[in-house]
């Protein structure tokens, strides 16, 4: 790492435009949600609304990721944890009716709110217990919340609905298409990309500004940048909370499209994918973690298609997939570090 | 169920989790780094032990004594292909490249040995029943996880502590780079604490398997107690891991001993609030060094 790296600032990023283009997205999403005039998109291509829609929610993941590891050297392996968080905040507060488990029946809006807040309280709490330590501890205790947050969401049945989960969470873009699930996918996946555009415009401003650069100073030594006069703890703390809080959002926004949710849609996995994504994309870089998100779960589509194709062929798809999806983790740290997009020299990923 | 009866079942879970934690230990102490995929040694340590005694149709005895070798040497040739062309890239590195082989052993596993849990053929144990503190029960089986942890305690003390290898080992921990002035060939002591700490996990992993059965997720499970076992020692001291060990092993059985029998699953979650509170409290757990960033 030189210090011509942090200094010299690189952009590759633009935020010129996408802010008012995420606004516009949300404004165009909605206005397709109420109009009268049904945009039916055929039935076959819903799958890919599916996959789109999964990208546009694990993109907030992974933009708050990158800001966590990519810029500031956070080594979080509990992502999912706080979009489970998120989205079980929003399920307990909103939903009107379920199974088992508590449903308070209040408004939406309430339930994205209450998301983003629990998130960031579980991130400071998180932060402050393990943000001091060596970076590899971070890893260590991220990863151990996520399993216990993942062990309590199935272990109390009469507040989280157990392994079945909780249903009857409002869907306000679903209902307000008039219960056609195919103009609700593509009026989903508009507004959510017009959410992913706006935070990561913000996402970009933040980053760009003096502050991503104390963030890229703290990555490369911290020790350093403490001489500096600059708060280190402080850095570290409002970069992972953030992190964390989007992550929450995530989740909340995931509840209120899904409908439902279950232990199952927060596991390792999650973490891993949003994971491999950042590393091939090329952490440090906004556009680069979302091409290489883009990239994995664009593989992933692709296995399914090869899985129904063959079906006749007696392989386990879902234990190939992820010895693939592993055997990629290994290789890009191994032979691109600074992944397909990344910068080398800002990463420090250069070998001597 | 009395109170004296929960510590023997802890004693005895702690027995496994030492064995592990131990090996665990020593990758993270002396080749510094947190080996995610160490679970998957544990588990290739039992599918190595099930093929033997159900296939091969070997005793028990027998069966440790060549699949803990058999393990040792698979772990140090997977630390050759995947850990060592990066070791000079520091900790998070290597610590993603074990994440990834964990996945690819994980899933390997799956895909060649199937889901199912399998179950090794063997004389079911005797049954002791002991008049002491309210008629405690052991049978033969955990009595012999119990002794062979000891043992394996005993050699791990005697080689740390009596042998060259060993006094070179812990002269690496403590200074690579004095250790390697002092003329320590510091490559090969590496490869010997794969080698080691690949054998303790075979062990954990055959007696976990004889005690319960095999399945792809066999080490998996266990990783995170490992972990916390190691950390709650001090990461990087053995006999700090295997007081670690026990004390979670007793915590967990009484967890679950109190507890009504829905929340049985939480004897693991103990395991992870304790590694949390540990590293909250005393990062360098009860006999280990410093952790805390610079």
């Amino acid at each position: 790492m030189s210090l011509d790296a942090i200094t010299s600032l690189n952009p590759t990023d633009s935020d010129s435009g996408m802010l008012w283009l995420g606004v516009v997205l949300s404004l165009v999403g909605a206005v397709i949600a109420v109009s009268p005039v049904p945009l039916v998109v055929p039935n076959q291509s819903l799958v890919f609304f599916e996959v789109g829609i999964t990208f546009l929610l694990w993109g907030l993941l992974v933009l708050g990721l990158n800001l966590q590891y990519g810029f500031t050297g956070l080594v979080n392996f509990g992502h999912v944890a706080f979009f489970a968080v998120g989205a079980y905040a929003t399920a307990m507060l909103t939903a009107t009716e379920t199974f088992k488990g508590i449903a308070l029946g209040l408004p939406w809006p309430v339930g994205v709110a209450a998301s983003v807040i629990v998130a960031s309280l579980l991130g400071g709490l998180i932060g402050l217990t393990t943000l001091r330590l060596r970076e590899d501890f971070l890893a260590v205790a991220t990863l151990a919340t996520a399993e216990i947050v993942h062990r309590l969401l199935s272990s109390f049945p009469s507040v989280t609905g157990g392994s079945v989960g909780l249903t009857g969470i409002p869907q306000p873009i679903f209902d307000l298409t008039g219960q056609s699930p195919n103009t609700s996918m593509l009026a989903t996946a508009v507004v959510f990309a017009g959410v992913l555009a706006v935070f990561y415009a913000l996402l970009v401003r933040i980053t760009d500004a003096p502050y991503g650069r104390v963030l890229r100073a703290i990555r490369a030594d911290d020790l350093v940048t403490k001489s500096l006069g600059k708060d280190v703890f402080q850095y570290r703390m409002q970069s992972f909370v953030l992190g964390a809080a989007l992550a929450g959002l995530a989740g909340s926004l995931f509840s209120l499209y899904n409908g439902a949710v279950s232990p199952g849609f927060f596991t390792l996995n999650v973490t891993v994918l949003v994971w491999v994504g950042m590393l091939v994309g090329g952490p440090g870089n906004h556009r680069g973690v979302l091409g290489g998100l883009a990239f994995i779960l664009g593989f992933r589509l692709l296995t399914r298609f090869a899985n129904s194709a063959m079906s006749s062929v007696a392989i386990d798809f879902a234990s190939l997939r992820l010895v693939v999806v592993g055997a990629l983790l290994v290789a890009i740290v191994r032979y691109r570090p600074q992944g397909l997009w990344g910068n080398a020299d800002e990463l420090g990923v250069n070998r001597e | 169920m009395g109170i004296a009866q929960n510590v023997i079942f802890g004693l005895i879970t702690g027995s496994y989790i030492a064995i592990a934690a131990v090996g665990f230990t020593l990758i993270y102490g002396l080749i510094n780094m947190i080996n995610f995929a160490y679970g998957e040694y544990i588990t290739i340590g039992g599918y190595v032990g099930f093929v033997l005694a159900s296939v091969a149709d070997l005793q028990i005895p027998l069966v440790i004594v060549l699949a803990v070798p058999l393990t040792a040497v698979i772990g140090w040739t997977l630390s050759r292909a995947f850990f060592t062309p990066i070791r000079e890239t520091g900790p998070i590195p290597l610590l993603l490249t074990s994440i990834g082989l964990g996945l690819i052993l994980r899933n390997g596993v799956r895909m060649v040995a199937g889901a199912k849990r399998r179950f090794f053929e063997f004389q079911q144990a005797t049954v002791f029943q002991f008049d002491v503190l309210g008629g405690l029960q052991f049978n033969t089986s955990s009595l012999s996880v119990f002794a062979v942890a000891v043992a394996v305690f005993v050699l791990v003390h005697v080689l740390l502590t009596r042998t060259r290898t060993g006094i070179a080992m812990r002269a690496m921990g403590d200074d690579e780079t004095l250790a390697e002035v002092a003329g320590i060939d510091t490559s090969t002591i590496r490869s010997r604490v794969w080698l080691l700490a690949s054998g303790l996990a075979g062990l954990a992993g055959v007696l976990l398997g004889v005690q319960n059965s095999v399945g792809p997720f066999l080490g998996y499970d266990q990783l995170l107690v490992v972990l916390a076992a190691a950390v709650l020692g001090g990461a990087g001291s053995a006999y700090g891991a295997i007081v670690g060990a026990y004390i979670l092993g007793i915590a967990m059985a009484l967890t679950v001993g109190i507890l009504p029998t829905w929340a049985s699953e939480f004897g693991t979650t103990v395991a992870f609030v304790v590694l949390i509170g540990v590293l909250l409290v005393r990062p360098e757990g009860i006999a280990g060094k410093e952790v805390r960033r610079a």
